[in-house]
């Protein structure tokens, strides 16, 4: 009760984040940072904002970064999660690559009185989720996709994407915002979508199947690769067989990954979020649910450190759902992928 | 049919597995525009030769009664191990660096033979286990760090794209030629080298190997070091292929080698089968799945399962006409 009492206290009051931090350290709150898998760059990134978070909010408790191994990723997670629940820690932040299938075990979390909040990937049904922290508006992945699209071709000509697998959720809402994007500004009305195909996050099959859309389209000009493998593979691809001049590649990248296909042009232009942000956003929206902060309903408003506000609103990708968006996106090109790349 | 009589079994089932390939080849043609193509040809090959070295050393290890299961792990620790190693010494010679690949991957493959030759366990049960192990040392090992084509000297980011010959739009890559090296000297090995027919003899009859004074552990285990040298070829061509290595690299290629070494007519239980078959089956299940991606009949979530179709079709129709021309053979006998 007091903690509640102080708690309210904290949140109607300036010195809110002092005085809250000072009753949580009294009782510490126990976290796991769940992510696809382990052992690549972006979860790792978004494990150090986390642990920014931790250390910045005083929290006593312990924060894990715990995944599956890349092979055993869904079957993987659904443990996992379920393993958490019975060690009764207070908040699972997850990174779903299960799709609907965890949406059980994230129910019996909840039921059992672990908080279960999604990020980068959600859990498309909604179930079982307390909230999701979203990179970026998945309506606007559609817009800067489009626009790379536009500027790449040249005004006009063939575009195709690359995706990872068929059924991942994220994937496929930013594509339709792409399609939809291409369809309803007239500004893009020269720019064609000609396929869609996936490279299942391997380099292996991304690479053949970026040459397999060159051979299948001879006017081909752009492909757009929302994934960070799938781009890679693909400006590889282009590399290998001396295309750069006639295809472009772009989409969601690494700058590390891309830098040397954007400096030789094979992928002059491409978009990405911070995902050291993400990390440390998903922190702050849990600790504040895990400690009663907020009661996760829209129109709540998160206070979360060095990135400012967020409030809670309805996820319009995913009826019935809620999310906190964070956004926005950097484009890169020649002049500053070098300086993100260290 | 009085020639067929001339032939071996074993020839035979070459020539049903040709037939296959050629089959596939013609009905790909009237499917898909540009098919058959000097371009189609290069995209293949480029696309075999990432897998037939680990397919080579699977079918030695098979044809000892074993299987080796942790190919793909191996592939992804010589190709992230090895990728960190040449972006400190850049200078490295690139055949001595080629040599490192392998012998990363023999010991490796070391760790395998000694516990199913010496430890007794099955090999299914070893590779098994280090199929994860090595994934989850990858992992750890990584911390999470990405292996990036900017860290690689230029000779080795550019090799995919190097030929050995050119002609006429068609030409033989470094990489494809590397592998194709690896299948003549496994192929002459084994069918002119008395030492390298021990493979078949410990797989046909181990208690026979035994009698005839062959050291069964020792082949075994040799036989999962050139596994796993294999495999470290493997892992410097997709290190030079794709240039970004993440602890994903070679997910998977376990199954894939598998598939190519039983529809190359290996013989699951031991003893029998041939590098050209080797390469048949592992350049028939490549032609099947860089068709079927370029295919617009079939969608995404049916290509899978129509590659399996495909390759149990092709087994099938390889193992009735080997059995009709072997009844052939017979009759006229």
């Amino acid at each position: 009760m007091l903690k509640r009492t102080i708690v309210k206290l904290g949140l109607a009051s300036a010195l809110a984040t002092t005085l809250f931090a000072g009753a949580a350290s009294a009782e510490g709150v126990n976290m796991v940072l769940l992510p696809k898998f382990l052992g690549i760059l972006p979860f790792d990134q978004a494990n150090r904002g986390a642990e920014e978070a931790h250390k910045e909010l005083g929290n006593t408790g312990t924060l894990q970064y715990i995944g599956p191994t890349p092979e055993n990723s869904v079957a993987g997670q659904i443990e996992m999660l379920t393993t958490a629940t019975t060690q009764k820690q207070a908040v699972v932040m997850l990174s779903n690559n299960a799709g609907d299938q965890i949406a059980a075990a994230a129910e019996a979390a909840q039921a059992a009185g672990t908080k279960v909040v999604t990020w980068d990937s959600p859990i498309p049904s909604g179930k079982g989720e307390s909230v999701f922290v979203a990179q970026v508006d998945f309506g606007s992945i559609g817009v800067v996709m489009s626009d790379m699209a536009l500027s790449l071709a040249g005004g006009a000509g063939e575009v195709a994407v690359l995706s990872a697998t068929p059924d991942a959720a994220n994937q496929n809402a930013w594509i339709e915002a792409m399609k939809k994007t291409l369809a309803e500004d007239a500004k893009y009305k020269d720019v064609k979508l000609v396929d869609v195909v996936y490279g299942d996050d391997q380099s292996e099959k991304s690479y053949n199947a970026a040459l397999a859309l060159v051979d299948k389209y001879p006017n081909l000009k752009v492909i757009m690769a929302p994934t960070t493998v799938g781009i890679a593979a693909a400006a590889k691809a282009m590399q290998d067989e001396k295309l750069c001049d006639k295809v472009k590649v772009s989409g969601l990248g690494l700058p590390a990954e891309m830098v040397s296909y954007t400096l030789n042009g094979c992928a002059p232009e491409f978009a990405l979020w911070s995902f050291v942000d993400l990390g440390y956003l998903t922190y702050q929206v849990s600790y504040a649910l895990a400690t009663g902060a907020i009661k996760g309903d829209i129109g709540d408003k998160v206070k979360a450190g060095r990135m400012g506000e967020f409030t809670i609103e309805a996820d319009p990708g995913r009826a019935g759902s809620k999310r906190v968006l964070m956004g926005p996106f950097t484009v890169y090109n020649k002049d500053n992928v070098e300086a993100a790349s260290k | 049919m009085e020639s067929l009589r001339k032939f071996h079994p074993q020839t035979l089932r070459l020539i049903a597995l040709a037939l296959v390939l050629v089959l596939t080849v013609v009905f790909f043609t009237s499917q898909i525009d540009n098919y058959f193509s000097p371009r189609m040809l290069n995209r293949i090959t480029s696309s075999v030769a990432v897998i037939l070295p680990i397919a080579i050393g699977q079918a030695i290890v098979v044809m000892t009664r074993n299987i080796d299961l942790s190919v793909g792990s191996l592939v992804g620790i010589v190709a992230y191990v090895m990728g960190g190693f040449i972006g400190q010494h850049q200078g490295i010679n690139p055949a001595v660096f080629v040599v490192l690949c392998m012998l990363l991957g023999a010991f490796c493959g070391a760790i395998n033979g000694v516990l199913v030759s010496y430890g007794r366990v099955p090999s299914i049960i070893v590779t098994l286990g280090t199929l994860a192990l090595f994934r989850t040392y990858l992992v750890e090992y990584s911390e999470a760090r990405t292996i990036t084509t900017d860290s690689l000297p230029k000779w080795l980011v550019d090799l995919p794209s190097a030929s050995v010959v050119e002609f006429g739009g068609f030409d033989i890559r470094v990489i494809v030629g590397l592998a194709v090296l690896a299948a003549l000297v496994a192929w002459l090995a084994l069918t002119r080298l008395r030492a390298a027919r021990q493979f078949y003899a410990v797989g046909s009859n181990p208690d026979a190997a035994v009698f005839a004074s062959i050291n069964e552990a020792r082949v075994v285990l040799i036989a999962f070091m050139i596994s796993g040298a294999m495999a470290g070829l493997a892992g410097f061509i997709f290190l030079a292929k794709f240039g970004n290595i993440t602890v994903v690299a070679g997910l998977g290629f376990e199954l894939k080698s598998v598939a190519a070494v039983v529809v190359g007519g290996v013989n699951i239980f031991g003893g029998s089968g041939s590098i050209v078959g080797v390469v048949l089956g592992t350049v028939l299940v490549d032609v099947i799945d860089n068709s079927l991606i370029r295919w617009a009949v079939v969608s995404e979530f049916w290509r899978e399962a129509l590659l399996g179709l495909l390759i149990m079709l092709a087994v099938t129709a390889d193992t009735l006409m080997t059995r009709s021309f072997g009844r052939l053979r017979g009759s006229q006998n």
